[in-house]
């Protein structure tokens, strides 16, 4: 069998219905395993490529997916292996109780209900809030949705995690631990967002979106410590921050966790 | 407000909230039926539903408080229209009440309303206090009510407090910047206000829609349903009907 990316796309371009153009040609490969931060000014792109990793949006140009071409027939297979997490969890979780909202998925997919149960409690330990089954979204903190709504993609097993914005509202703390749960989990991921730091701290890999293009990749390193790189495309690292190499500080999941 | 409003209580432990919400429904919904159609003056047959209610309510350990306090919200609503009948209608003999007359029929029918509507809005007490709502959704949907209408009443109920928290910020944004609401220029803010709520829920709701394919939606929403029909809901289906059945029948007699 020969070599297949997680994600491949080549040449893709999509207007939305009122003629805007928003991807002007991405070309982008990422390899199983790898942990990629796509960030970029608003307007770039990000979210729109985002949609058509699992066919929500299907554009002119080739999208695949563990080597499965993004169409009609794929999507089914496409949907259980892309986990796509938005940024509002109050998008995200639409069913009366957690326990639902992390069921639908796996249901979709046509698991029998032991299964299903299985699932949701695996993908809810797995996040940190066990035993939230019978709330109300509603009723969570924002830490805790963001949690929730991790659940609702992981209990379909997927492949490939995509996080929309995932820092984004979270207080410190929150943030922290959400960085520590990511960095647990050994799967492919691609994060979207401007927290240039949580990019650093959580990707190895960081793309630069702008106009509907690539405008850079390479290692975190060397694309978040290029400040004149940075600031043509509308970005810049938070006053006081600089990169250092990824070997001198650890992580927050190596760091000593206090109780 | 609180999200609990609609089925505060619902989480206690009984025997009531242990049943599938399914004999519940049927069987109060029986309940309410036999009432509704006994002739009001059959006083026995009333006496034996209200009866059987109160036992449900010990039974499912509701705080008396709850139970009184939901039914003084419902029932003014049903009695002013009730309260006047029995000085406007005419028949059936008449009292002298200083200087009211009140007609014995007229009186019939006040009581006729008012001990169906507390029967009626007893039952639905006991319905909504005993069983968390989506439990009670996956039961009408179980019972075979149309999946539309169980899906748009679940997302109402998730999404009906993130509308109200959202139009709060508004309100709240809007005064902020030196709103009275006393001239009638301000009035159309107002409309302003209406259509960006519509624009924002219309806009959530393609987001959602979104989560929803993502997740591999195909048009139906499945559910899983956690509760089994046995025995303890046959017997409880049982009692709520045949019990009152018995009593009216008896009651005639």
């Amino acid at each position: 069998m020969h070599h297949r990316p997680a994600v491949e796309i080549k040449g893709l371009y999509y207007a939305y219905p009122d003629g805007t153009a928003a991807l002007r040609g991405v070309d982008l490969t990422i390899e199983e395993g790898e942990s990629v931060g796509i960030v970029g000014p608003n307007g770039a792109g990000k979210s729109t490529l985002l949609l058509h990793l699992n066919g929500i949006l299907t554009g002119h140009g080739e999208v695949r997916i563990f080597g499965l071409p993004v169409e009609k027939r794929n999507l089914r297979e496409i949907r259980r292996r892309v986990g796509l997490v938005f940024q509002d969890p109050d998008d995200q979780l639409f069913s009366p109780t957690v326990f639902d909202d992390v069921a639908f998925g796996p249901i979709n997919m046509g698991l029998g209900k032991a299964e299903v149960a299985a699932a949701v409690s695996r993908a809810l330990e797995e996040v940190g809030i066990a035993g939230m089954e019978k709330r109300s979204a509603y009723h969570l903190s924002y830490g805790q949705k963001k949690r929730a709504a991790i659940a609702t993609v992981l209990s379909m097993n997927p492949d490939l995690l995509v996080l929309d914005e995932p820092s984004s509202n979270l207080d410190p703390r929150a943030r922290n631990e959400f960085s520590a749960l990511l960095q647990g989990m050994r799967i492919t991921k691609i994060l979207v967002t401007h927290d240039l730091p949580f990019v650093f701290e959580n990707c190895d890999r960081v793309v630069i979106m702008s106009r509907g293009k690539i405008a850079a990749d390479g290692d975190s390193f060397s694309i978040l410590s290029d400040e004149a790189l940075l600031s043509t495309h509308g970005l810049e690292l938070p006053y006081g921050f600089y990169p250092v190499s990824r070997h001198t500080v650890p992580r927050p999941s190596e760091r000593e966790v206090e109780e | 407000m609180k999200h609990a409003f609609l089925d505060e209580y619902s989480g206690l432990q009984s025997p009531m909230h242990r049943l599938d919400p399914r004999a519940k429904l049927v069987g109060l919904v029986a309940l309410v039926v036999i009432c509704v159609s006994t002739p009001p003056d059959l006083y026995a047959a009333f006496a034996a539903y209200l009866g059987l209610e109160l036992i449900l309510v010990l039974i499912s350990r509701l705080p008396w408080k709850h139970v009184l306090g939901r039914m003084l919200i419902v029932l003014p609503f049903i009695l002013v229209v009730a309260v006047f009948l029995p000085f406007f209608n005419k028949g059936g003999g008449s009292y002298n009440l200083g200087p009211f007359t009140v007609s014995a029929h007229g009186l019939l029918v006040l009581w006729n309303v008012a001990i169906k509507s507390t029967v009626s809005v007893l039952a639905v007490i006991l319905l909504s206090s005993t069983t968390p709502f989506p439990e009670l959704l996956k039961g009408l949907e179980k019972l075979r009510v149309p999946r539309l209408l169980t899906t748009i009443m679940s997302f109402m109920y998730r999404y009906i407090f993130v509308l109200s928290d959202e139009l709060q910020r508004m309100r709240r944004a809007r005064d902020s910047r030196g709103w009275s609401g006393k001239w009638l220029w301000q009035a159309k803010v107002i409309g302003h206000m209406i259509a960006a709520l519509f624009l924002r829920s219309y806009e959530r709701g393609e987001r959602v829609y979104a989560a929803m394919l993502a997740r591999g939606y195909d048009g139906g929403l499945r559910t899983i349903y956690l509760y089994d029909f046995g025995a303890v809901e046959l017997g409880f289906v049982a009692l709520v009907t045949l019990f009152p059945l018995a009593a009216r029948l008896l009651a005639v007699g």
